[in-house]
């Protein structure tokens, strides 16, 4: 419990070595997951870049459970003015959790492994939430939690069952936000 | 147009009344954060009180409200302000709409 200690203006997190570990991962998962086709499949020929372009503004798929649910609609019954409202703020959103997630696995590589601790300083608190949010977000999706119910069935889950060990992690996610929120007030 | 010249119509003109229509400006728009089983209640609360700069009791009023009946508005304002704080909602991982006010 004495994992998470405020020292000045900043927070010290003691994580184990497995746990930087699994959290440099699951980070390092996330930025990919948000850079997506930009990086990957960028083809060298313009003509082409610019055809996938066209075909995916932005790059994003849209129909990716986990993108919908970190880009969800800001106008639930207009998709014009959705459309809109997507134009204009998508690609920053988007840049902006990527940059958020790479500060956050910049603090992670810092810590040599989980030997020293993690420092969260004060002026990179949101970046730390945010991002610890999304990942929580895209576990949920992938749990198939939509319920308080659905969470319920996840935890009478038997140990040895694949999605319990995804469950655990979101669990462990969800502790080391509250910690981190506990300690930063 | 000169803004010196008296706006007095010429005699014989007629000025047309205009259309009843609200003018965009005055509608009021609002922010509604939606429940989700994600987002632990501590971190809603944290959100409200950092980018609204709410109190604390007035976040966990909010919060609770979200949690308990569904849904709460969060703000209101111009359309374009609403879409700010959306856009923000959403960077919390929030999940948040905007729509006119009822």
């Amino acid at each position: 419990m004495s994992r998470f200690k405020r020292g000045g203006s900043q927070v010290l997190i003691t994580l184990a070595d497995y746990e930087e570990a699994v959290l440099e991962s699951l980070v390092e998962q996330l930025i990919d997951l948000l850079e997506g086709d930009e990086v990957r499949s960028a083809p060298d020929d313009p003509f082409a870049r610019w055809e996938a372009e066209m075909a995916a503004p932005g790059g994003l798929d849209a129909s990716d459970p986990v993108i919908a649910r970190l880009f969800p609609p800001a106008y639930r019954d207009d998709p014009k003015a959705e459309q809109e409202f997507r134009r204009f703020t998508e690609t920053a959103q988007r840049r902006t959790k990527i940059e958020q997630a790479k500060l956050v696995l910049d603090a992670l590589l810092e810590t040599n492994g989980g030997r020293e601790p993690v420092v969260v300083r004060a002026t990179d608190l949101e970046a730390w939430l945010k991002t610890i949010t999304a990942i929580r977000l895209a576990q949920a999706v992938r749990l198939g939690i939509e319920t308080a119910d659905d969470v319920q069935a996840l935890e009478e889950l038997d140990e040895d069952e694949p999605r319990a060990v995804l469950y655990g992690m979101y669990e462990w996610l969800g502790y080391f936000l509250e910690s981190l929120i506990d300690k930063a007030h | 147009m000169s803004s010196s010249e008296p706006a007095t119509p010429e005699g014989g003109t007629v000025l047309a009344e205009r259309p009843l229509e609200t003018p965009v400006e005055l509608v009021t728009w609002v922010t509604i954060v939606w429940d989700d089983p994600v987002n632990l209640m501590s971190y809603v609360t944290h959100v409200f009180m950092t980018y609204f700069g709410y109190s604390k009791s007035k976040a966990t009023k909010l919060m609770l409200q979200v949690h308990n009946e569904g849904k709460a508005v969060v703000s209101s304002g111009t359309r374009e302000a609403m879409e700010t704080d959306v856009n923000a909602m959403h960077a919390y991982g929030l999940w948040a709409s905007l729509e006119k006010a009822e």
